[in-house]
């Protein structure tokens, strides 16, 4: 795996909404008014293979637009996107599609399991989407057991997600993620809507497995200590990017030793 | 296979979703109301033809007016199938002094094929049965009739020709008793091997041959194949399909209303199946976006969806055909009891159109959501909103319509029915919704001032539903009430049982006077025999090419039509165009409307009888529908009051006897030899055994269309259970009691429910009325209880079930508004 190579690069990317005064079907023939409201300028950034990068901000800010844009998700109003090498406005929904399958990973502030599959075929399913693959079902099954053990679900294999906590259902979502050793990782307020000892559980989790897999990470959230456990930290104002310091001695100590230590494990593991 | 083991993984995973079930449950009730009567109509068709067969004596009869060549008989015999021959001719018989003109029918050891012949000792002995076997030398059966003619008793000696035969039985019902009632004397059996001694046939004498075929289905269908190019002209192929009109209405309209009702049952659960699709679509529609977050193309989604989707329906398909197999062999069971022996086995085709119905209705009805889905954004799943992408209202509409006019096709099998159906439904729903949007639009008026719920398009939009729900239904109900009032009152206990025929015209006063001391009183009419020769001064023939492919108005033509007058119309018949006659009247004839749609005449076209010789030219002044199930004298032709003054004819009265006061029918044909009488109680028992056995099915059709509202009540709750949970939240999270929110809810849901029981109520008093006149043959009435009770029922029933579904939703807590 090459290193400091370019994984996700966006160049002017703008991103703007034509907003049509919506009212009740009675005012149709008032005149509509409309308004575009330029939600992303001008963003320039670039993201290295198996960097975490966190983009904070306020809500409206654009951070969530900003992570569609670079996952493929949404189109800009103008600018490019270029994801795994490839620039994503020459692709169609299909194609850009195909290129997340296996190497983009998601983890949701709601989690966003399917509730009527069971914890253990809800992380099934990447494996599944991919044909290439080629994988027998027997396999496949493994893999995903795997995954749930490496999350420390290994006993509730069997749940339906409504009979899973918070927590757990946000560990499902991390083997999800993570059973293809994604190359990219979108992370949107992943503890978003967890108590603060189970979000920092996932988070640790989460960490743990990004750098397992060298998995560059892109998170979005408003919370600063959690951003601040990124190595680059880019935070948006009414829709303009800027660097934020990182400031060392607001971060918890513990967790930035553990981030480095690991990060140099994987340098030896891959020079 | 590993794509089938899939398949069925995935359904697994769909079958944990409410909605999923549902849609299960909605295609199911379909499934099984489509094949049940299927299965049943198509079982009773083929019993009826059974029963024709046996009527007839076989299942195959050609009769001819001179010998048949013995070629035909032997083919059949070596293709395995069983043969009789009868040979028909009139004769006098005498006993003592007494003479009576007798029908004689020479029939061989086989005879009857089909049916049998049933005898007793005394006029209203015992029955059992006899075959030709039994009967010892010179021994013969005879008529009832001949027996009270020729003053005779069982066991006493007559003369037929040179033989002198024993009358041995009375003949108590024979095949082909229901076909000639009206144009035979007295029958006589005798064996055909005893018909040369009589000597009574010679070359030239007047007298009809048969050959009767019996065999399976399949000799039968190729045997037929086989002799139909090399009959002569004067031999006749009879497959009794017009064997017996009473019987066969009373069992078209019960068939008519069965498949009316699966009809309904099928456009009810296509309703649960829309909805219960759309509830499915606002499920999936995160699940979708997280698909497609992962790399899934749209052609996986469309695949993942339209697998389960098949699949669900492939599987309702099966299971329902198996439910309806075993329904319909239910209904069959009692069928069999009437027709008396067994029933041909059901059909492969209704689980056709079952699969079919399965698979048109899952893809017709969610093709629009599915397309919803497959178009869904991937960004909403990080925007947090679930809306529904959108697609064309066009394509929603077509692919809704086609789906409706293939389903009613595969139930109706007739073009033009389903597209005047879809037609009339589809502006039903807009009526529904018009209205609908326009009482909600009332209601919200009067909501500020009473403090009712906010009313809005969700709530119309129920409305229509329900509406359309309790519509069926209410029209159901009106209709198998009116039908089976009218099956039982159709033949009433005290129904004709005997028709008095060849009633000279000096012998009309005398014998009503006659009846009339007895108690019995009945209108006589007059009766003449004719053919009809030309239509508007045009000579007509049944070999017209008009008349080549349709068999029915050419056997109308070659025999003879028996004409009638009266003053007063005969009850039971129903005017369709045109006037009756005035009293003064001379001229014009009233025609029965489905001959005259047969022979391709109408209003204002001129007729020309040929009766005995003379002619008679009227113009056609009125189209009649007669109620041939009455058990009455009925006429396809009946002229001006005093029409046939100046022409020979006989009368015709038909008269209820119990069966205690035999001494009446006794008196009558002492005093007047020359009258025949018919008794006709034995096809009166089976009308009304089968009429039972009818109503019954008709009752567990219903039971089915019921099933399909319910389900469809459900699947329009179920579909509005996520927004209702958000609104109960916020509801909550502003300080609304559970009191206030379970009053709110109860007083929503009666509204809806009152709204749509009074537009279903006054849309089904309507259609009923429609159908009972178009349909039924059912005089039209107004009754507005069903209003009221679809009004009440509506508004019972949807809080009821409104409340059960959200009930849960109450102890919600305001906080899950934040998740």
């Amino acid at each position: 795996m090459i290193k400091n190579s370019i994984v996700i690069e966006s160049n002017n990317l703008s991103k703007s909404l034509a907003f049509s005064n919506q009212g009740t079907s009675q005012d149709a023939n008032k005149s509509k008014t409309d308004e575009t409201l330029q939600i992303l300028h001008q963003i320039n950034l670039q993201i290295t293979q198996g960097e975490s990068v966190a983009i904070t901000g306020t809500s409206g800010s654009g951070k969530t637009t900003l992570l569609g844009l670079l996952a493929g998700l949404d189109v800009p109003t103008s600018g490019e996107v270029t994801l795994l090498d490839k620039k994503l406005s020459t692709l169609d929904e299909d194609q850009r599609a195909a290129l997340r399958l296996g190497k983009v990973g998601f983890v949701f502030q709601s989690f966003h399991l399917m509730d009527n599959l069971t914890a253990l075929e809800n992380v099934m399913l990447p494996l599944e989407l991919d044909v290439s693959l080629n994988l027998k079902n027997n396999v496949i099954r493994q893999r995903a057991k795997d995954a749930l053990t490496q999350v420390g679900l290994e006993q509730r294999i069997n749940h339906l997600p409504t009979q899973l906590s918070g927590g757990e259902q946000q560990r499902v979502a991390l083997a999800r993620a993570f059973v293809l050793s994604p190359t990219v990782l979108f992370a949107d307020e992943p503890t978003g809507n967890l108590d603060s000892n189970t979000g920092n559980e996932i988070i640790d989790l989460l960490f743990t497995m990004q750098q397992q897999n060298n998995t560059t990470l892109v998170l979005v959230t408003h919370d600063d200590s959690l951003a601040a456990k990124c190595q680059t930290h880019y935070r948006i104002e009414a829709g303009r990017l800027e660097v934020n310091n990182i400031d060392l001695n607001s971060t918890d100590f513990k967790s930035t030793d553990l981030n480095s230590a690991d990060l140099n494990n994987k340098d030896e593991g891959a020079s | 296979m590993s794509l089938l083991l899939n398949l069925l993984k995935q359904s697994k995973h769909f079958w944990r979703l409410a909605e999923m079930r549902l849609l299960f449950l909605a295609l199911l009730v379909a499934v099984v109301a489509v094949t049940s009567v299927g299965f049943f109509t198509d079982r009773a068709d083929r019993a009826m033809s059974a029963q024709a067969t046996q009527l007839l004596g076989g299942d195959m009869v050609i009769v001819s007016t001179r010998a048949i060549d013995e070629s035909y008989l032997k083919e059949a015999q070596q293709r395995g199938m069983r043969t009789a021959e009868v040979i028909g001719f009139p004769s006098m018989v005498s006993s003592g002094e007494k003479f009576q003109l007798a029908q004689i029918k020479a029939v061989s050891k086989d005879y009857p094929l089909n049916g049998k012949i049933e005898t007793s000792l005394e006029s209203l002995g015992a029955i059992e049965n006899t075959s030709l076997d039994s009967l010892k030398a010179n021994e013969v059966l005879a008529d009832g009739r001949l027996f009270i003619a020729l003053d005779a008793k069982v066991g006493e000696q007559a003369q037929l020709g040179k033989s002198k035969v024993t009358l041995a039985k009375i003949i108590r019902k024979m095949p082909d008793q229901g076909t000639n009632a009206f144009q035979f004397a007295p029958k006589i059996i005798i064996p055909l091997s005893q018909l040369a001694e009589t000597g009574l046939l010679s070359e030239g004498s007047r007298a009809s041959y048969s050959y009767l075929f019996s065999g399976d289905e399949a000799q039968v269908k190729s045997f037929g194949k086989w002799l139909k190019p090399k009959l002569q002209p004067q031999e006749n192929l009879r497959t009794l399909d017009d064997g017996l009109p009473a019987v066969q209405q009373a069992l078209q309209r019960g068939q008519r209303f069965l498949k009316m009702a699966s009809l309904l049952a099928v456009i009810l659960a296509g309703a649960g199946i829309a909805l219960s699709s759309y509830s499915l679509t606002r499920h999936e529609i995160s699940a979708v976006a997280v698909l497609k977050t992962m790399g899934a193309s749209r052609r996986q989604i469309l695949i993942r969806y339209l697998g389960a989707l098949v699949t669900v329906a492939i599987l309702a398909a099966i299971l329902g055909s198996f439910i309806g197999y075993f329904i319909q062999s239910y209904l069959a069971g009692y069928l069999q009891d009437f027709v008396g022996q067994s029933l041909p086995e059901a059909g492969f085709l209704p689980v056709i159109i079952g699969f079919a119905t399965s698979l048109i209705m899952a893809l017709g009805f969610s093709a629009p959501h599915l397309l919803q889905l497959i178009k869904t954004a991937p960004i909403q799943i990080l925007q947090r909103s679930n809306t529904v992408a959108k697609t064309s209202l066009v394509f929603s509409f077509f692919s809704l319509a086609i789906a409706v006019f293939l389903l009613m096709w595969l139930q109706t099998s007739d073009l033009k029915l389903s597209a005047y159906l879809l037609i009339s439904v589809s502006i039903a729903l807009g009526v529904f919704w018009v209205i609908a949007l326009l009482m909600i639009k009332l209601v919200r008026k009067m909501a500020e001032r009473w403090r009712l719920p906010k009313a809005n398009r969700r709530m119309a939009l129920m409305v229509v539903v329900f509406g359309v729900g309790l519509f069926s239904l209410l029209l159901l109900t009106t209709l198998r009430g009116d039908l089976l009032n009218r099956w039982q009152a159709s033949l009433p206990s005290d129904a004709p049982n005997h028709f008095l025929i060849n009633i000279q015209p000096n012998e009309v006063e005398p014998l009503m006077g006659l009846l009339s001391a007895a108690d019995v009183n009945t209108p006589i009419y007059p009766m003449i025999r004719g053919r009809l020769i030309e239509v508007n001064e045009k000579s007509i023939s049944p070999d017209d090419e008009a008349f080549i492919k349709n068999p029915r108005a050419q056997r109308l033509l070659t025999r003879e039509f028996n004409l009638s007058s009266n003053a007063t119309m005969p009850e039971g018949n129903i005017i369709q165009a045109g006037e009756w006659f005035k009293k003064e009247d001379k001229n014009g004839f009233s025609m029965e409307l489905g001959i005259a749609e047969n022979i391709g005449v109408t209003m204002g076209d001129s007729l020309t009888f040929d009766i005995a010789g003379q002619r008679i030219t009227e113009t056609i002044t009125s189209l009649r529908t007669v109620q041939w199930d009455s058990m009455k004298p009925n006429f396809f032709v009946l002229a001006a009051p005093n029409a046939f003054d100046d022409f020979p004819k006989t009368f015709i009265t038909s008269m209820h006897l119990p069966e205690n006061n035999s001494g009446t029918l006794t008196e009558v044909l002492k005093q007047f030899p020359s009258v025949t009488d018919i008794d006709i109680s034995a096809i009166i028992t089976q009308v009304r055994e089968l009429i039972n056995k009818a109503a019954f099915a008709v009752q567990a059709i219903f039971l089915f269309t019921l099933v399909a509202g319910v389900v469809v009540l459900f699947s329009a709750l179920q579909s509005q259970k996520a927004l209702r949970r958000k609104e109960i939240a916020i509801y909550k999270s502003l300080g609304a009691s559970r009191s206030f929110l379970r009053r709110n809810l109860l007083m929503e849901f009666a509204m809806i429910g009152a709204l749509s029981g009074f537009l279903a109520g006054v849309l089904a008093l309507i259609a009923a009325n429609a159908a009972a006149y178009s349909l039924f043959d059912l005089t039209p009435e107004i009754n507005l209880t069903i209003v009221v009770i679809g009004t009440l029922a509506g508004a019972v029933l949807v809080s009821a079930a409104g409340y059960i579904n959200v009930r849960g939703l109450l102890s919600i807590a305001p906080v899950s508004l934040f998740r």
